[in-house]
């Protein structure tokens, strides 16, 4: 008996357990031998491989279900359950399904529940409840871990004796070089010669070599890439090329009864015995087929387990004397209620027992290199060479590491019974097998789609070799008798391992952003912005615009420097505007059409001096206005230089009556409407800030856009809100900004227009000139003039006041349109909104109702339509 | 342990035909054929534009050179595990030294490699997103507050 280090909570009960225990060792040491119930049948399962290779030894850990107990190190406090089984594992009354396969035929899924339609969806939360496999965590946030990239010139998979020596030898080459393992290195290893190599060639690992220990290989992808999974880590591995170390897992046997708790694969017996020094059974019988089966019995014997007998073929491995042997012997089934209890051999012979352990053979864990097409992999050691020699595994782990394709050999088809569970995943016989092979499905492939045969947690390690031969066995060598398409993941993963480090929300945030939040603005989302909603008060704030003074951060606008000879070609052709009497110094409203003659954005040119122009588009269009403008440029291959200087220049809106007695407060540049006019734009000084002032009006008031230096915007924002004090200067938000806009009949893209709309349908044709020979958009809208406009956007004045944005328009019964914008204008007295409205009969009505409210046609802009307050 | 500082550095880009560019091109950082951005301490973006504009004019008449370094937020990530920690922002592959650019923490980066560290540069409107990340991301970064000119 080993020291007890801890302890786990199993099913509320304490599992004391020791240094280097797995959760199965220690469960199985404490007298556990179900560990869960199979999907289907319900039957029993123990402890079958111990390497991670088979679906037996699932349970739920901390919540988290489907955890190999094989491969999770016990720790103190852990709370284990057991999966399967209603209303326990270990006594399940669905076992009675074991005795009525005919209830669960082959293809299932195919046949059942058919029709009526409603019957699946019913018969679906019965069967998923049946089967048992684990409850997921739904009422807890995912736990991300961390998520790194790692570039190396070689990454080896697996330390085993290959593994170890491939990256031995790349590192004495002087390439960089990591190593995973799924487990710790040895780990799995009963003590013996293969231990002692795997010492040896640790203590000659060269400090270089990045050893990543419990990190897992998902797959291999293009890139390569390789994922590693970890504890809470992902780990994307980018390597110059690839060896595969992954050996192989000892083959699963095919008889009546080989799912019996108490059959061992003989590496999960000698591991169970060598490593955590527990019996698997007291009287054992060992089937020997390759030379490490004698390694397994002397360790099963060292643990004082008695070896009642060996199974061996006609001129198989020397078995050390005093063995009772049976030389060709076949088993051809186990038998045992809750477990194994005898073993009955082809003579007829039965042999009680309490432990079957077998070693018939090796699988090799290929799938990483099946799913590595055309990319620098190769494969060392027993995954290419099931069984080699020590001496082998460490020359092919060598010959890899220098550069080298080590040499394989043909893995020995796996031999299949006459009955017995193929897929322990997912209950297929051979009988289900031959049912369906009978029905017609004749291929591997198909096959595995009709049985669900390989598709369990194991992803076909144990059986993907035993559907291939059924099939070969039948069709002869042909392409249907192959192993089906090898996928990631290689090894089961959790969805949140995968999603680790992409919890990152991309804030883009303007060099005001402190000073809004020392304001009490309310932040949100604008397009990947963070901007002020409000500061507390969106009424007070509209006022502020409308009667006194007001500022705004539109350093979220897009701001374009276009230069270069060719910089007003670019910026005729691109928009519609007219830009040929553009002089430096005044602007012009724009509109971005695509191809199609439909509205992408708007914004403003500005003429400036030598050929230049400077373009702002809205806030959220920036990224596809800089793309838009350098396709063109490339496409018709104008010498153009554009500079995309929203990040560099900050942008604040000095808007209301009273604006420009501010500034003129702050510079001593002219101001006044002669010598700055509307869509107009100077170089000023404001506060000893310079500024490139533009006036625009957007929110309908006398307005001054300051596009200043980033880092200066706090020092400009002080100094105007400090000189504003007196005038009742108040910032506003997007809040306000949504009224003051929608008086003055201003459209937002995308929330007032849908992708098909072309400026006559937002009553922007006038900004569109027609008369130049060319621009984006031009042809389509030729041929769009011809056509009666079905749909267009109009003002809407409501009756009384109501939440209606995003509410129908109808006429009588009849859906005629929508409402896009709503809010209660207060210079108005009225509800105001914007909407897009359908032609009846080719007429567009005028009066409309929105859900119980009268809504009529109203022409805009809705505030100061002359617009003289804005050209003030 | 590595260690984040902001940087106070003058950036100013170059746009002229890639030939012209060539000409300038010494210790520049070039983004694209037509693009390159010179890296100075703060304060000698005015001369460097000069220099730049006067040495280029020759051989582009049309080229633009600007000072943007109000466009750009400059991080320096120095010390031991410096690489290590900038492999958990991004998949880029760090030379031993010289210039590399590429996504880190999902924005857009402009990354000098030289011996025992790193400088990033990132676009202003991410400076404190990508600030946040690499604090939050990398074990073991710590952040000393106070900004040091940059230097190559």
């Amino acid at each position: 008996m080993g020291r007890s280090v801890g302890s786990i909570d199993f099913e509320g009960r304490r599992v004391p357990f020791e240094d280097g225990d797995t959760v199965a060792s220690a469960l199985y040491r404490a007298g556990v031998r179900t560990f869960t119930r199979s999907v289907k049948h319900h039957r029993r399962r123990g402890l079958y491989c111990l390497t991670g290779d088979c679906p037996n030894c699932l349970v739920t850990v901390d919540e988290e279900p489907g955890v190999r107990s094989c491969c999770a190190p016990a720790t103190d406090g852990m709370k284990v359950e057991r999966e399967g089984g209603r209303p326990s594992t270990e006594r399940d009354l669905l076992s009675v399904t074991d005795r009525v396969h005919w209830l669960l035929p082959v293809g299932f899924y195919h046949k059942a529940f058919v029709r009526p339609r409603l019957a699946w969806q019913m018969a679906e939360r019965v069967i998923r409840w049946a089967t048992g496999l684990g409850k997921l965590p739904v009422d807890r946030a995912p736990e991300l871990g961390t998520a790194r990239h790692l570039h190396t010139d070689v990454l080896v998979v697996g330390g085993g004796v290959a593994g170890l020596s491939a990256a031995i030898a790349a590192a004495e080459r002087g390439e960089t070089v990591a190593l995973c393992d799924e487990g710790v290195i040895g780990d799995k290893v009963a003590p013996g010669p293969t231990l002692d190599a795997i010492r040896s060639l640790q203590e000659g690992m060269p400090g270089t070599v990045t050893i990543l220990e419990r990190h897992a290989a998902v797959g291999v992808y293009e890139g390569p890439l390789v994922p590693l999974v970890g504890d809470g880590a992902l780990v994307q591995v980018h390597p110059g090329r690839i060896v595969v170390a992954t050996g192989a897992a000892e083959r699963h046997a095919v008889f009546r009864g080989n799912d019996l708790p108490r059959v061992f694969l003989g590496r999960g017996a000698a591991r169970l015995a060598g490593v955590h020094g527990v019996k698997p059974g007291n009287r054992a019988v060992v089937v020997a087929e390759t030379a490490e089966a004698i390694e397994h019995l002397r360790t099963l014997r060292y643990a004082g387990v008695d070896v009642v007998a060996v199974v061996a073929s006609d001129g198989g491995v020397a078995v050390p004397e005093g063995t009772r042997v049976h030389r060709g012997a076949v088993v051809v089934a186990a038998g045992g209620r809750k477990c194994l209890t005898a073993v009955a051999l082809d003579s007829g012979e039965r042999i009680p027992c309490d432990a079957l352990v077998l070693s018939m053979g090796l699988s090799p864990r290929d799938g990483l290199l099946r799913m590595a097409h055309d990319l620098p992999v190769v494969g060392a050691g027993d995954v290419i060479a099931p069984g080699c020699t020590l001496e082998e595994a460490i020359e092919s782990g060598r010959r890899a590491g220098r550069g080298g394709t080590p040499n394989g050999r043909d893995v020995e088809p796996a031999p299949i019974g006459s009955s017995g569970y193929v897929c322990l995943c997912e209950d297929v016989s051979v009988g289900d097998l031959q049912r369906a092979w009978a029905e017609g499905w004749r291929s591997s492939e198909i096959l595995k789609r009709y049985t669900t045969a390989t598709m369990g947690p194991c992803q076909g390690a144990m059986c993907g070799r035993h559907l291939a031969r059924f099939v070969s066995e039948r069709s002869g060598p042909t392409p249907d008798g192959t192993l089906t398409t090898a996928r990631p993941p290689a090894r089961p993963v959790r969805l949140e391992d995968l999603a680790a480090g992409v919890d990152e929300v991309i804030e883009k945030r303007t060099a005001l952003h402190d000073r809004h939040l020392a304001l009490g603005a309310k932040l949100d989302w604008s397009g990947s912005w963070k901007r002020p909603f409000n500061y507390g008060d969106a009424e007070d704030e509209y006022v502020a615009v409308r009667e006194r003074v007001s500022l705004m951060d539109v350093s979220t606008l897009g701001k374009f420097l276009v230069a270069g000879r060719d910089a007003r070609s670019l910026v005729d052709q691109v928009f519609p505007c007219r830009i040929e009497d553009l002089a430096p110094g005044r602007s012009r409203y724009m509109l971005a059409l695509d191809e199609a003659g439909y509205v992408m954005d708007d914004g403003l040119v500005c003429a400036l001096e030598g050929g230049r122009y400077y373009v702002t588009s809205t806030s959220g269009g920036a990224d596809t206005m800089e793309a838009w403008l350098r396709n063109w440029a490339d496409r018709w291959d104008l010498h153009v230089h554009l500079v995309n200087q929203t990040p560099m220049l900050g942008a604040i809106l000095v808007a209301g009556p009273r604006s420009r007695q501010l500034l003129s407060s702050l510079s001593g540049d002219a101001l006044d409407g002669d010598t700055f006019p509307y869509m107009s734009h100077r170089e000023i000084v404001v506060a000893g800030v310079p500024s490139r002032a533009l006036r625009v009006g957007f929110v309908g008031e006398l307005g001054f856009e300051l596009h200043h230096p980033r880092s200066r915007s706090v020092e400009l924002w002080d100094a105007l809100m400090g000189a504003g004090a007196d005038l009742g200067i108040r910032p506003h938000g997007l809040d306000a900004l949504e009224v003051l806009r929608m008086e003055k009949g201003h459209i937002y893209l995308a929330q007032d227009t849908l992708p098909d709309d072309h400026p006559g349908k937002l009553g922007l044709d006038w900004a569109v000139a027609m008369d130049k020979p060319y621009f984006i958009g031009r042809v389509a809208l030729e041929r769009m003039r011809e056509i009666p406009l079905e749909r267009k956007l109009v003002g809407l004045m409501f009756e009384r006041d109501a939440s209606l944005r995003g509410v129908p328009l109808h006429v009588g019964n009849r859906i005629v349109g929508r409402v896009t914008s709503y809010g209660s204008s207060r210079v108005l007295g009225r509800a105001i909104g914007l909407g897009w409205i359908r032609a009846i009969d080719g007429v567009f009505p005028t009066e409309l109702r929105a859900g119980e409210v009268r809504a009529t046609v109203t022409p805009t802009p809705f505030y100061d339509p002359e617009g003289a307050k804005l050209r003030a | 342990m590595p260690e984040l500082v902001a940087a106070r550095a003058s950036v100013v880009v170059c746009l002229a035909t890639p030939e012209a560019l060539d000409t300038v091109s010494d210790g520049a950082l070039r983004v694209a054929p037509d693009e390159l951005l010179v890296l100075g301490p703060p304060d000698s973006a005015e001369m460097t534009a000069l220099d730049v504009s006067r040495r280029i004019s020759g051989a582009d008449a049309d080229a633009v050179v600007l000072d943007v370094s109000d466009g750009w937020a400059t991080w320096t990530l120095d010390g031991d595990g410096a690489r290590d920690a900038f492999g958990y922002l991004s998949e880029l592959d760090l030379p031993e030294e010289g210039f590399v650019q590429g996504d880190v923490a999902h924005v857009p980066v402009k990354v000098v490699a030289r011996p025992g560290g790193l400088h990033l540069l990132v676009p202003a409107v991410w400076g404190a997103y990508l600030h946040e990340r690499i604090l939050a991301r990398c074990p073991s970064v710590t952040e000393r507050e106070e900004p040091e000119d940059w230097s190559p």
